[in-house]
């Protein structure tokens, strides 16, 4: 197990931890390098949001709201810049802006709050079949790997931080067909978290960028296979609405209200398990286009 | 002064009310069109943070932003807004602006740019609900809210009104009792846009954060009126999915799934008359009760 492990068996929470340069400068690495062409985009948003927790003091983030700008480089480290917007009397504000090569690759813009007690209520977590019912991916990328080029074969068994189960089976991305615009995955951290609040928020927004913009691309009979095909998140929002432990099961309830002028819309609701406290909101507009073979 | 400053606001459309004087490349300098001590009203600083954004940008078109409601704003000074041009790309554009007041931000904001294309399509399709014509009209529902309305209420809803709102519930508005977190209301902007579609998102975001958090309150038995309950938005997201007229008539529909911790988050849908979803919008807000 810890053999598969990225970056030589270290944990997820190791590899997105930060080294400080100065009081509000801070320098990330990406765990894989070798692996990977792009940055994963969880990774950067999990990574912005450690930084700005650097900064603050006993203050929980309630949300976040981030754009990607350009794509990152994994063959070099991530410089994070924090700007202290507010230390206000009950909200701390803060913004991130991620830079690689002298340009701004993300920013991120979060906001903290003390504890309170208040008014409650929530949507009721929807029907779904449970997590021992549902294959994991892991099994259904094996279960197509003679379908998949050769090139990739390390995506079959790459050491997976999450955990996930898509009901209903993993969208067939080799022969896409037409799904709905709603989506149900099961996920959790395969590696243990501890017993920072924090750090499950920042692994679970390393998280919620997986499959989201999937859902809006399912309707639509493509997958990132198909040749042409371009996707890419463009930005990432999330609400923290109740604190969780983010090792055990949650399901990140996915609809896209919209597609339309390249860009697909999709609405994220991840619901504990055990319980089913609506724990956390997202929202992630994704460029999807099919571009035309040059004639 | 006061007088002056009434008729400014009746006399002016919004689109000229909301226009900034460029100081420098990247700054820019608005003011609030009712500057009697108070708060500015949210939906303003982001439709003059975008606007600010827009003068930095040739031809591409928004297509979502995200902001933060750091301080109150002041309504007797100018807002200062500070744009960084973060990338002009290939496809896309983005910027940061934050608004400034007493040598403090009030305001943070993030956009994305991009040329207009063609591509996929898919919506949700509009909710069911009563047509804006079978509801009251706005004057007769101030007319009805002011019969029964607290003070500061009165004060606010004689306040000149650029955006044309019809609410389902209207009339029942300031009883009390619990009631689904979900509402319904129809709007446009009262006054000429004009051409430019920008003008268009710029209003439509003006007018998003309206009415959009009593929405988390509902199932509380609350509004903005009730006594020690303080209510104030803490951010708002937009994505503008196609293009729109905005001096016509949307349906604007709105629900919570959640409140918890002292905040109420609260998602929004903008249908034009026609079905078209023409933008979604979140916000969370802070609701609680002083203790």
């Amino acid at each position: 197990m810890t053999a598969n492990r990225e970056n030589g068996g270290q944990t997820l929470i190791e590899t997105l931890g930060l080294e400080r340069l100065e009081v509000n400068l801070f320098r990330g690495t990406t765990p894989d390098a070798e692996q990977r062409q792009r940055i994963y985009g969880g990774q950067v948003i999990a990574q912005s949001l450690l930084a700005a927790y650097e900064t603050v003091e006993d203050r929980v983030c309630h949300s976040l709201h981030c754009y990607f700008i350009r794509p990152g480089d994994p063959s070099i480290p991530i410089v994070f810049e924090v700007d202290r917007s507010r230390d206000g009397g009950s909200f701390t504000t803060r913004r991130v802006i991620a830079v690689q090569h002298g340009q701004q690759i993300f920013n991120l813009a979060a906001s903290f709050q003390t504890d309170e007690q208040g008014y409650e209520h929530q949507s009721d977590m929807p029907d779904a079949p449970a997590p021992d019912e549902v294959e994991g991916d892991a099994e259904a990328r094996k279960r197509i790997a003679e379908m998949i080029p050769p090139e990739d074969e390390d995506w079959i068994d790459r050491h997976q931080p999450i955990e996930m189960k898509t009901v209903g089976g993993r969208f067939d991305e080799v022969a896409p067909k037409p799904g709905e615009r709603v989506q149900q995955v099961w996920f959790r951290a395969t590696d243990p978290i501890g017993g920072d609040p924090r750090l499950h928020q920042v692994v679970m927004a390393y998280a919620s960028d997986m499959s989201l913009l999937g859902t809006s691309i399912r309707p639509h009979g493509v997958s990132w296979r198909t040749p042409g095909f371009q996707a890419a998140s463009l930005d990432h929002a999330m609400w923290f609405h109740r604190p969780t432990d983010f090792n055990q099961w949650h399901l990140y309830q996915q609809e896209s209200p919209s597609a339309a002028g390249g860009r697909g819309f999709n609405l994220g609701y991840i619901y504990r398990a055990s319980d089913g406290a609506l724990v956390a909101s997202c929202a992630q507009e994704g460029l999807m286009r099919l571009r035309k073979p040059k004639s | 002064m006061s007088d002056a400053a009434e008729t400014e606001g009746q006399d002016e459309t919004l689109t000229e009310t909301l226009q900034l004087e460029r100081i420098e490349e990247n700054l820019f300098r608005g003011t609030t069109p009712d500057s009697r001590p108070g708060r500015i009203f949210g939906g303003q600083v982001i439709a003059q943070s975008l606007l600010a954004a827009y003068e930095t940008i040739e031809t591409r078109v928004c297509h979502s932003l995200h902001c933060y409601f750091i301080r109150p704003g002041d309504p007797t000074v100018p807002i200062v807004f500070e744009v960084d041009r973060s990338r002009d790309g290939g496809s896309f554009t983005t910027r940061r602006v934050i608004a400034i007041q007493h040598g403090k931000q009030i305001f943070n904001l993030a956009a994305s740019f991009k040329d207009p294309e063609k591509g996929f399509e898919h919506q949700t399709s509009m909710p069911a609900g009563p047509h804006w014509s079978e509801l009251p009209d706005q004057m007769e529902m101030i007319r009805e809210a002011m019969k029964n309305a607290p003070e500061e209420a009165k004060r606010w809803l004689s306040r000149p009104q650029p955006i044309e709102m019809r609410s389902q519930d209207a009339r029942t508005y300031w009883k009390s009792g619990p009631k689904e977190p979900v509402a319904q209301n129809w709007f446009r902007c009262a006054t000429p846009i004009g051409d430019d579609p920008h003008m268009h998102q710029v209003i439509l975001a003006y007018a998003s954060d309206m009415n959009l958090l009593s929405t988390g309150m509902r199932p509380h038995g609350i509004h903005w009126q009730t006594p020690n309950f303080q209510s104030a938005s803490l951010d708002h997201a937009m994505w503008f999915h196609r293009p729109t007229d905005f001096n016509q008539w949307h349906l604007y529909v709105h629900d919570s799934p959640s409140a918890s911790d002292g905040r109420g988050l609260i998602r929004g849908a903008i249908y034009a008359e026609d079905g078209v979803l023409v933008a979604s919008v979140a916000q969370e807000g802070l609701m609680r009760m002083r203790t």
